[in-house]
């Protein structure tokens, strides 16, 4: 940028610095709004940086795709598709139902006992599916009970009860736990199903 | 400018979350089909469409982890949930999900790849294609990469986005032109541009900036001087009025209009972050018409302020170049005296700092107050650590390069805490596997001899029956059709064969005789059914006993058939175990490579966040040790000055002396 004339009287290194101003001055222009950082066009993003930035890249990605299959591996390996079952708790609605923890029974014995917290309930009504449990259970049948605790209609204390009996076969088995709306009747409904 | 000086920390993490929650109505957007048997339950937010029905269990389960941004996990799980081919159902909100998470863990060239491959489909909706291409590039902008964030703005239409969003994916597309020196169609962009709001406001800055910049000062000045009149109903307008005053003060001083410049630069707020370079304008402003005295004030009220700003810096030579101008001597000695002090002091306090950043520790130091929890890429440094270095860490940080290079130099430590989890992890896999090699070696000797024992003799025993049934049949087979047959059966084959012979006796005494014909036939037509019915039940008798006996005779292998169930049975759990350790095997190293190479390419990131570090704080040291000899040299000439006025004096008649200015002695 050009000294501007009327700072040419000055020593040299003063008008070098005005005129870094000027160009400090003219430089904050660009500006969003809804981020109110000026996001001023930057000086970086230059050769070294982006090669940089491209290697640390790649490692992240690859270091992602090792972290996937670690989980895959310790997944197949703690629970082996064929005593593989899973279950899931997912909310519909949650008009006349507000989850505050869930406990979960496989033949009598108490698998899950999970509280939510305000974050993960809320997850769950934009309709996240929370997996509860997940273990190994042999072939034949089985019996699961889930007890809902949360406030119900106008905000009082609710608890209730769901259970299934499922034939539990070679290949890994879904149950989903669901909470939806029961609008005929202003009340919340908890019900088991069975996922091929 | 840089962001981390103009916005408050607060405000900064609303940014953020800004672009994470624009994020989460990405993958929504997908399919905005409306659910008969699941009707929206949260209302969606502006712009957003209903959400998507899950028909995918696991694909719930990622939202579940999105949801709470925890964007890690939730690409953890949505990687394995594809490998696994568990969200079949899901497949291209589950693609564009991924490019979303991609992009929020600042991983912006895999999803531009993602974006670029599943927008390219035709049977991708507008709104998707629009809200994709938006956010990939704003994260191109923030990073730096202008020519890509104008191709990805550029493309992307208006169809999916809201009214403010469209009005930011113009503005990033007008800044992203003027980066990279494009002014005339970063003009085009925002010349008669309409927006609503507070947007009109910055795309008048804008404009008003990119004029100038263009070489058409009077029109650039017209909007910048219209929107430095303007009225701020709030604090951020107020801040675009003081920006638009000094960028156009600034300009006129540049074009040698001082007078013009300095009401300019007096609308500028006192306090504001601009206020410094604002004051120094306005002194410089007065100067270059030789109002020195006026120079004074503004040039004065920056001492005392900041000296780690270049404005404060500055007036420290200014104030004593107008003592100088008013010839007030002494004092401007004094002055520049005060300067080289101050700056020396500095100077010596950014040697501190350099030598501190070339210890290490940098940005431990910057990064000891982190939350490891936060895992976005969108993450902001929230405070700043008290060290030697951190004076000077908020103008590095200011600097975008300095804070990209940052969030990558974050995310390759916490990766680096996480494959050390998993290095864990995988020595627990081993015991397992160990265990379970040590139980099945423990065990499968008794499973065999049981099965070689105890159990082989009643199975044998069954094996001689049914094969000894099976030959007896195929023996009496050999002599008569009816012997496997039941006892009527034979019954009915003997009959048959008493009148056969009957039948060849009557023909033998009676030639020709057409009843003996018919009743021959009839019988042969007997005899054939009774032969098929009987051939038929041999079969099926044969085909329902043990069909091998040898398959349920495991642990004799030359006998055994190795499909057979129960030597699958026999032979799957040591394969199955030893498959799990190669995996093991293989996943170790890895591990290993991949930490050190974290490890390395972290340091090599320290370096260059160092390297950056110190080019700036050089670069200050270097300007102060400039003003320094500049003082020094200001002070030799004001000597020189008095002397050779001194040897003026004693050269000429005495004279009554003249009044020093006012104020100024």
């Amino acid at each position: 940028m050009a000294i501007p004339r009327m700072l040419t009287f000055l020593p040299r290194a003063l008008a070098g610095c005005a005129a870094l101003l000027l160009a400090v001055a003219l430089s904050a222009g660009p500006v969003v709004a809804a981020e109110p950082a000026p996001a001023a066009p930057v000086a970086g993003a230059g050769g070294d940086f982006r090669s940089l930035d491209g290697e640390v890249q790649g490692l992240k990605k690859e270091v992602l795709d090792l972290n996937r299959d670690l989980f895959m591996l310790e997944e197949d390996l703690l629970f082996p598709a064929n005593t593989q079952v899973a279950i899931f708790l997912s909310l519909d609605v949650g008009q006349f139902f507000q989850l505050d923890a869930v406990q979960v029974r496989l033949d009598n014995k108490q698998v899950a006992n999970y509280l939510y917290t305000e974050r993960e309930a809320a997850a769950l009504i934009r309709g996240g599916v929370h997996r509860v449990y997940l273990g190994n259970l042999k072939t034949g049948k089985h019996e699961l009970v889930a007890f809902f605790t949360g406030k119900g209609p106008h905000a009082r204390d609710y608890k209730r009860g769901a259970n299934l009996v499922f034939e539990k076969g070679v290949g890994a088995k879904y149950l989903e736990l669901r909470i939806s709306d029961r609008q005929s009747v202003q009340q919340p409904d908890f019900t088991v199903k069975e996922w091929e | 400018m840089s962001r981390a000086v103009m916005a408050t920390p607060g405000r900064m993490r609303a940014g953020a979350r800004a672009l994470a929650l624009a994020l989460v109505l990405l993958p929504l957007a997908a399919t905005a089909k409306p659910t008969p048997e699941k009707p929206a339950a949260p209302p969606p937010g502006p712009g957003a469409l209903p959400p998507v029905p899950i028909r995918d269990l696991y694909y719930g389960d990622v939202l579940y982890y999105f949801y709470q941004d925890d964007y890690f996990d939730a690409l953890l799980h949505l990687t394995a949930a594809q490998a696994a081919n568990r969200i079949a159902h899901h497949g291209d909100d589950a693609e564009l999900l991924l490019g979303g998470l991609y992009l929020s863990l600042g991983q912006h060239r895999e999803a531009g790849q993602i974006f670029a491959d599943v927008l390219a489909r035709k049977d991708v909706p507008a709104p998707v294609r629009d809200r994709a291409r938006f956010f990939l590039g704003k994260v191109w902008y923030q990073r730096g990469y202008f020519d890509k964030a104008v191709d990805a703005l550029q493309s992307a239409g208006s169809a999916g986005l809201t009214p403010a969003m469209d009005a930011e994916r113009q503005m990033l597309l007008a800044q992203s032109l003027m980066a990279e020196k494009n002014y005339a169609q970063a003009i085009s962009v925002l010349d008669h541009w309409q927006v609503p709001g507070v947007w009109q406001a910055y795309a008048q800055f804008n404009l008003g900036v990119a004029l100038v910049r263009n070489g058409q000062f009077d029109a650039g000045a017209r909007l910048l001087d219209t929107l430095g009149r303007t009225e701020s109903p709030n604090s951020e307008i107020a801040a675009l009025r003081d920006k638009a005053n000094l960028a156009l003060g600034y300009a006129m001083l540049q074009t040698n209009r001082p007078l013009e410049a300095r009401p300019v630069l007096e609308r500028v707020r006192l306090q504001g972050p601009q206020s410094t370079r604002a004051l120094l304008g306005v002194g410089w402003a007065a100067s270059s018409v030789q109002q020195y005295r006026d120079a004074l004030v503004p040039w004065l009220e920056l001492h005392g302020r900041n000296l780690l700003d270049p404005a404060v810096q500055e007036s420290y030579l200014a104030v004593p170049y107008a003592y100088s101008k008013l010839s007030a001597n002494r004092q401007a000695v004094e002055a520049y005296e005060a300067a080289i002090h101050e700056f020396t002091v500095e100077s010596a306090r950014l040697d501190e700092s350099i030598a501190a950043i070339r210890r290490g520790g940098l940005l431990d130091a910057v990064l000891r107050n982190d939350k490891p929890a936060d895992s976005g890429w969108v993450w902001q440094l929230a405070s700043l650590p008290d060290a030697p270095e951190s004076r000077y860490l908020y103008h590095l940080l200011a600097q975008n390069e300095f804070q990209e290079g940052l969030k990558n130099y974050r995310g390759l430590l916490q990766m680096e805490g996480n494959l050390d989890g998993w290095a864990s992890s995988v020595e627990a896999f081993d015991d397992m596997l160990a265990t379970r090699r040590e139980r099945l070696q423990a065990k499968l000797p008794e499973v065999l001899a049981r099965l070689e024992g105890a159990e082989r003799e009643p199975l044998q025993a069954r094996r001689t029956k049914e094969e000894s049934r099976v030959d007896a049949a195929g023996v009496a087979d050999a002599g008569s059709p009816a012997a496997s047959g039941t006892e009527r059966e034979r019954e009915l084959w003997a009959r048959i064969e008493r009148m056969e012979a009957a039948l060849a006796s009557a023909e033998a005494h009676a030639d020709g005789s057409a009843d003996l014909d018919r009743l021959r036939e009839r019988l042969r037509l007997v005899k054939g059914a009774l032969y098929w019915q009987l051939s038929d039940a041999a079969r099926a008798r044969i085909g329902a006993g043990p069909a091998g006996p040898r398959d349920v005779l495991p642990g004799a292998p030359a006998n055994v058939d190795p499909s057979s169930p129960v030597e699958a049975t026999r032979v799957a759990p040591p394969v199955r175990t030893e498959d799990f350790a190669a995996r093991v095997a293989a996943l170790r190293p890895r591990i290993a490579a991949a930490h050190a190479r974290l490890a390395t390419l972290r340091q090599k990131q320290a370096d260059y966040l160092g390297e950056v570090a110190i080019r700036e704080l050089q670069a200050q040291k270097e300007r102060l040790t400039t003003y320094v000899l500049q003082a020094r040299y200001s002070i030799a000439t004001i000597y020189d000055r008095a002397a050779v006025a001194d040897e003026s004096r004693s050269q000429a008649p005495p004279k009554a002396p003249a009044a020093a200015p006012e104020g100024t002695q």
